[in-house]
């Protein structure tokens, strides 16, 4: 009893056990380092696939039977205006019903029906906004198959509930003690809001905004369910004409046989990969420069 | 008369209104207290009573306007050689709207040109009678508001009790969506139900769409091998993937990285859930799938097919890792501090503490994690269209092609087969069975997480 401590068995147990512990921290960083590194990969044989392909042919022009012929442009352009339709219905609606939800709604069984909801749309899978659109829009109201008109209120009702969450973070962090201050000057509630809570909370809202539309710009498998999958040939001049978008057209041309189709698709997925990389920075960058901290 | 242009009159009268009414009410003032409500909010007084009764009439008119066209139409002289039978005459009424629309169009009966003068006539008579309804409901409006602007009028008030109707209106938006789902999932698949029985659907083993004509429905639209393949690759193999690397990246960011490390780390792993899913779908066949045909073949295997559930499930759960880890993460932070502080002051290790006393207190928060990542997993499409096969089968080996239900939800949609076969019709059936699935998963997730939360608070 005098040395256990130092004894031999003691010793050996503890080095067992720091061994262990190495080995757990060790299990750990491989954890994350075979993630990163599939990222890696993932990127390195787009980039390898794909720089090729990228000049300005490629990016000005639109889909073609041929793959040299091909381009992205009227792609693009349908993600554009998909993409308005989304955000002008999603935002303004998204924003509204955060402001009633945080500062005016009464605590009652109705309300909790409301946020129940949300919070459940925000976890629906996004095919079935996909046959939401599919049964309502197109079958229901007869609106034009494979449009950004009908993609973008499909993917603005898939966008709201997110915006929404986010937009009651914004909205929930700013201090009461503004509000309180509006109101003793005499300010109206709907002053108080509009006028003091919301700009305050905006860069939040934004941010919450942009990751929802970076989503909903890199969305498949609702556009396929209401259409978007057709050949078109010349890029969309308005929100009714058949169009194709971004995601729609990799997912096209990966089905296509020819070999040079392969460097098409990574090259659009770098294009895309781009997009949604300007869009998260500029997120970031609003978060960072205009958020305050109470 | 087109929308935008509609939609442009009644803007550009609210404009002119806001201006007139501002005008006006500027002149009332006469000093401090001498109104109720600023002039700006007389302005938005007007414009509310310009812009909602315009909008609501306009609604109401191109809702009634078709009709009224094709009443016009079959009133002219032409259209008396229409056919009597009424499925006949819908398609020529609406080829022959077609080629009003678009001059270049051929319709695929003379009729159609013919009828295509009368239907244009008709359209731009009918057009401008809505914007002339439009235009008189919203001077009406105006005007009535107008004479509303005087000092002691309480526009304030109203104009912010129009604000509220609109905030509540949005926020019923979204119970509309979800009444939208279940509604449009629940009708369509209804209408599959009455051709194919629930049961059969539910229990079946046979899935065979294709081969589903005549009275054998029943036995071609087991659903079994499809919810089979969509556990196997989303739930089983994914899960397999993301569980042990989201559990392991989440403790060692948490407890290992200094905040530095932190700080870059958690971001680029991030990255990985904000990838287009159509890019992992991508990655699966091009990479992963051959890569894997090539190692079966290298093992033993006799044609091993280029789809396959393992490509898929790999694929998916990398893209769930993020996903994992910051469930993982809350649930680890949420776990007292103290109970950490115990275990080390005992002479436990760093590891032994996490292993025994982190985890199994934070294993609720992990388990809804789990389960949230699983919903996710199982409604996940573009890998699965892309990677994963169409052949339903019931099958444990994850080298075969197996399909899944969003994969079968794409390929039954995206034919050009009519609308109401019950072909079609079971990708609705399918979307509520996964709706429905989803949304279990979904709510008890939640309710674990909320009273997990309450336990250590």
């Amino acid at each position: 009893m005098s040395n256990t401590w130092q004894s031999p068995a003691m010793i050996k147990r503890i080095a067992r056990r720091h061994a262990a512990e190495r080995r757990f921290r060790l299990v750990g960083l491989g954890a994350i380092v075979l993630s990163l590194l599939f990222l890696a990969v993932l990127l390195f044989i787009m980039l390898k696939n794909g720089l090729g392909g990228l000049d300005w042919e490629f990016l000005s022009g639109s889909d073609a039977t041929n793959a040299d012929a091909a381009g992205v442009w009227g792609a693009v352009k349908g993600s554009f205006l998909t993409m308005l339709v989304t955000l002008l219905l999603s935002f303004p609606m998204g924003v509204l019903a955060a402001i009633y939800l945080e500062e005016f709604a009464p605590r009652n069984k109705w309300i909790d029906w409301v946020e129940v909801s949300i919070n459940n749309l925000a976890a629906v899978p996004s095919i079935i906004f996909g046959l939401l659109g599919l049964a309502v829009f197109i079958n229901t109201f007869n609106l034009p198959r494979s449009s950004p008109l009908v993609g973008g209120l499909t993917l603005a009702l898939m966008t709201m509930p997110i915006i929404v969450i986010s937009g009651r973070n914004a909205i929930k962090a700013v201090p009461p003690s503004i509000r309180n201050a509006a109101l003793a000057v005499g300010a109206s509630e709907v002053q108080t809001v509009f006028h003091h809570v919301l700009p305050l909370a905006l860069p939040g809202i934004l941010t919450g905004t942009i990751i929802g539309m970076a989503r909903a710009l890199g969305e498949t498998a609702p556009l396929l369910m209401i259409g978007m999958r057709a050949f078109v040939a010349t890029p969309a001049s308005g929100i009714t004409d058949p169009s194709s978008v971004l995601p729609m057209q990799i997912f096209l041309w990966s089905d296509e046989i020819d070999r040079g189709f392969v460097q098409n698709t990574s090259a659009a997925i770098i294009v895309l990969l781009m997009f949604l990389l300007a869009m998260n920075g500029l997120a970031i960058y609003l978060r960072n420069k205009f958020e305050v901290r109470w | 008369m087109s929308a935008p242009i509609v939609l442009l009159l009644i803007l550009a009268l609210g404009l002119v209104g806001w201006f007139t009414a501002r005008a006006r009410a500027r002149l009332l003032y006469t000093g401090r207290g001498s109104m109720h409500s600023m002039p700006t909010y007389h302005a938005w007084h007007v414009v509310l009573w310009i812009v909602v009764p315009a909008l609501l009439t306009w609604v109401l008119w191109t809702s009634v306007s078709p009709e009224l066209i094709n009443q016009a139409v079959l009133n002219d002289p032409a259209a008396a050689a229409l056919p009597e039978e009424p499925m006949q005459r819908a398609t020529i009424l609406s080829e022959a709207r077609s080629v009003a629309a678009d001059p270049s169009f051929i319709g695929f009966t003379p009729l159609s040109t013919q009828l295509a003068e009368p239907m244009r006539a008709a359209q731009l008579r009918f057009g401008l009678l809505g914007a002339a309804l439009v235009g008189i409901v919203a001077l009406a409006g105006g005007g009535y508001a107008f004479t509303r602007v005087r000092s002691r009028f309480p526009a304030r008030t109203r104009v912010e009790r129009g604000v509220m109707l609109l905030l509540l209106g949005a926020s019923l938006l979204a119970v509309l969506t979800t009444v939208g789902i279940i509604a449009s999932l629940v009708f369509e698949a209804g209408l599959f139900f009455r051709d194919v029985s629930p049961i059969a659907f539910l229990t079946g083993t046979h899935w065979a769409p294709a081969n589903a004509v005549g009275n054998d429905l029943d036995s071609n639209f087991g659903a079994v091998p499809l919810f089979w393949g969509t556990i196997y690759i989303g739930a089983i193999i994914a899960m397999i993937v993301a569980i042990p690397l989201g559990l392991m990246s989440a403790i060692y960011l948490t407890q290992y990285a200094d905040a530095r490390a932190r700080k870059v780390l958690k971001p680029i792993l991030e990255i990985l859930a904000g990838i287009p899913t159509v890019v992992y779908g991508y990655f699966a066949a091009l990479t992963m799938a051959p890569a894997i045909r090539d190692l079966a073949s290298s093992l033993g295997y006799a044609n091993p097919s280029t789809e396959s559930a393992l490509a898929a499930g790999l694929v998916m759960g990398v893209m769930i890792i993020p996903f994992v880890s910051s469930m993982a993460d809350d649930a680890i932070a949420a776990v007292p501090r103290a109970m950490a502080d115990g275990s080390l002051a005992m002479g436990a290790t760093k590891s032994e503490t996490i292993k025994k006393v982190l985890l199994p207190a934070a294993l609720p928060g992990i388990v809804a994690g789990v389960m949230l990542a699983i919903s996710r997993a199982i409604g996940e499409t573009m890998i699965v269209v892309m990677a994963a096969g169409a052949a339903a089968r019931l099958s444990a080996d994850p080298l075969e092609s197996m399909t899944t239900v969003t994969y079968q939800i794409v390929q039954l949609l995206t034919g050009d087969q009519e609308f109401n076969s019950p072909k079609t019709l079971s990708a609705f059936a399918l979307g509520l069975v996964l709706f429905v699935v989803t949304l279990i998963l979904n709510i008890i997730a939640l309710r674990v997480v909320k009273r997990f939360r309450e336990a250590y608070e």
